[in-house]
């Protein structure tokens, strides 16, 4: 697993296709655009997660931030067995980072931003390699 | 022709990214024997930003080079006239003048709007590549927190991003400067 974080807008995405050369084979889901993944028969070598803070807004609206962090660990472990049934299998997964602002007003938002933290580090310890993207250059902390 | 050194720094507010972008552009301007030139972009609004702007000329006017200041809160390229191929440019601030561009006009957001301000900025930022020795662009870094969808603070963040995001990956050297610390993150 391979997670790849950053503030918003700083072209995660866009690195992401550049530096594994992206262009079929890959099922690309989006967290700010469809429901959320649910494991499938893939068959296919990459798996991208787009936009994680995304599901986790919309989790963190009926969740209380524990609970929203044990569901992510579930459906992250289903894809994990996925990712490892073969060698060439790939699993990435691409949030913003939302950790540096100031507290939120508002109790959901609070939750949001709770919950993304805790799903983030518990994807980051899964990951054998872990990038923050600075204005479409990569800085590996794993 | 071929386009000036582009160098990109970024960081928080009260960072020290300002004092270091000036630093930068003397020690450019020492081993070119180049004239600098501070292209500044804000608007005094209040007395603490008359301040602001006031430390920071004082420590331009000790600098061993002499700095010459053109102040245009839009429109950029009017420097142009003033420099030369010896000249490092230093722009402070780049979120400054897209708050200008963006909102001086009072014309609506929209995306045409929003477009055609991104393509100014990228165009003149090429146009005075084009007519300098050095550019050196100093900027905020966008906001690290929630941002909800529509919402004023989201179309920023895309138009600033992007525009930081090009601007990157032109720059000859690019730093994020962190309570005083440069950190070189290209070049």
């Amino acid at each position: 697993m391979h997670f790849v974080t950053g503030g918003a807008y700083n072209g995660k995405s866009n690195w992401v296709k550049r530096f594994y050369d992206l262009e079929s084979g890959v099922l690309w889901l989006s967290g700010y655009q469809q429901d959320e993944p649910q494991r499938i028969d893939f068959q296919g070598k990459t798996v991208v997660w787009q936009g994680l803070d995304g599901w986790i807004q919309e989790d963190a609206k009926k969740m209380a931030a524990d609970a929203i962090r044990e569901k992510w660990q579930e459906i992250i472990a289903g894809w994990r067995i996925w990712e490892k049934e073969r060698n060439d299998h790939r699993f990435i997964v691409i949030g913003s980072d939302l950790s540096k602002g100031i507290v939120p007003m508002e109790a959901t938002n609070r939750r949001w931003r709770d919950a993304c933290g805790w799903v983030y580090q518990d994807v980051a310890s899964l990951s054998s390699r872990v990038d923050i993207i600075w204005y479409g250059i990569n800085q590996r902390i794993k | 022709m071929e386009k000036a050194r582009l160098c990109f720094i970024t960081g928080g507010v009260r960072s020290g990214k300002s004092r270091f972008a000036e630093r930068k552009a003397l020690e450019y301007a020492l081993l070119t024997e180049g004239n600098l030139h501070y292209l500044a972009c804000g608007r005094v609004s209040d007395a603490e930003m008359g301040e602001r702007i006031l430390r920071h000329q004082k420590d331009r006017q000790t600098s061993p080079i002499a700095w010459q200041t053109s102040e245009y809160a839009t429109d950029i390229t009017r420097v142009g006239a003033k420099v030369d191929s010896n000249s490092i440019i230093l722009l402070d601030c780049l979120t400054t003048l897209l708050d200008n561009e963006l909102f001086g006009s009072g014309l609506p957001l929209e995306a045409n709007f929003l477009h055609s301000i991104q393509a100014k900025i990228i165009g003149a930022i090429d146009e005075l590549r084009q007519q300098s020795g050095c550019l050196i662009i100093v900027s905020n870094e966008v906001a690290q927190e929630p941002i909800f969808q529509k919402q004023l603070l989201h179309i920023y963040g895309r138009m600033l991003g992007t525009i930081h995001q090009t601007i990157v990956g032109e720059a000859d050297e690019a730093y994020l400067v962190e309570s005083g610390i440069p950190l070189k993150m290209k070049g």
